[in-house]
């Protein structure tokens, strides 16, 4: 689908940028509507549910950004936050969806959520627009 | 505790089929450690059947609810208020919870969301093994804790075989040998002397060879 059209979901950890809250401002001013950002004290505090949710609220692709593996202040939330994502994967495959409608992205380090974002926004999308939110 | 899996999607798209108005009905015991059919549980299925119906252009109404316990019948009638609203209950609890809330709305149409698997422990987060198959006639005190019926591949009670390898069972290399532990355990008790006695055939009438068992206990009845 074309990606100026693609309606983006982000949840990610605040330890990837400590100035998250004014970085993620800019571009939610940008784009409007078309991004909705969901911070969280740690990728590992994701839940399956709320990935299930975004995709339910009609998001055509949900990110889930979290520190690089190795990093997680936590030792290991990004690594549960990955498995959690995984089974998401697999509840939205069985109703027929595309599981590329969920994926997790390991920031590097030193990025920043806007930078992460932008990115991300170049990217090109091979998943139509979502049918949950067409319907 | 009592384990469970959920179904397919598919095989319970097929069960809901012809109906449009669903009370999802979790329970927040057993199910819910083994994270089958708690309140999680519950809304992520209640999601998917939405969208699934949504993507199908099919209309349909979910309506969540957990039960603390979904075998109890002061715990099922906080459905009453809610029953009469709905085409079919579609049950997150075990067998049990199932026939339970059946019994008590006996027109309704109770359908399992659930495979009830076993009784077991949770090893460690997200692992959970089977360890005793409700006989009826527990001999753990004789054998250190370990049930050799559940978890002896072979059920016996007069072992080991000597098919192990490795302290783990010739018929799954995954599984630890219940005789190794149980010789293990009762060395470190300093109760070898148990492994001499010789146990005869297991009588099974304590299990199900009459059909369901009941527990009879005037004590606490009403």
């Amino acid at each position: 689908m074309d990606r100026e059209a693609a309606r983006i979901t982000i949840f990610f950890c605040q330890q990837v940028d400590s100035e998250q809250e004014t970085n993620r401002r800019a571009i939610e001013r940008e784009l409007g509507d078309r991004i909705r950002f969901f911070p969280l004290p740690c990728s590992g505090r994701i839940d399956t549910l709320q990935l299930l949710r975004a995709i339910e609220a009609g998001a055509d692709i949900v990110y889930l950004v979290t520190c690089s593996r190795g990093a997680c202040r936590y030792r290991e939330g990004n690594i549960r936050a990955w498995k959690r994502s995984a089974y998401a994967r697999r509840l939205i495959e069985e109703i027929g969806l595309e599981g590329e409608r969920l994926e997790v992205i390991q920031a590097n380090e030193r990025q920043t959520i806007d930078e992460i974002t932008r990115s991300l926004l170049t990217r090109d999308i091979h998943v139509g627009p979502s049918p949950l939110r067409a319907k | 505790m009592i384990t469970a899996e959920r179904k397919p999607l598919a095989e319970i798209k097929a069960m809901i089929a012809p109906y449009s108005k669903i009370l999802l009905a979790g329970c927040g015991t057993c199910v819910a450690e083994c994270a089958s059919g708690g309140e999680k549980e519950v809304s992520l299925l209640a999601s998917q059947l939405r969208m699934d119906a949504r993507m199908e252009g099919r209309e349909i109404e979910i309506k969540e609810i957990t039960l603390d316990r979904q075998c109890v019948y002061e715990f099922i009638d906080q459905l009453t208020s809610l029953i009469d609203q709905y085409d079919v209950v579609l049950s997150l609890g075990c067998g049990a919870g199932v026939q339970a809330v059946a019994e008590v709305f006996q027109k309704v149409i109770v359908l399992p969301g659930l495979n009830t698997t076993f009784i077991g422990e949770t090893k460690e987060a997200g692992i959970w093994f089977e360890n005793c198959r409700a006989c009826g006639d527990c001999k753990l005190g004789l054998f250190a804790a370990v049930c050799p019926i559940t978890r002896c591949a072979k059920g016996l009670l007069n072992g080991p075989c000597g098919g192990s390898k490795g302290e783990h069972c010739e018929v799954d290399v995954d599984t630890p040998c219940a005789w190794q532990l149980i010789v293990t355990r009762l060395e470190e008790r300093g109760r070898l002397d148990f492994l001499e006695q010789v146990h005869p055939p297991v009588d099974w009438s304590k299990s199900q060879g009459k059909g369901p068992r009941k527990i009879l206990r005037e004590d606490q009845k009403n």
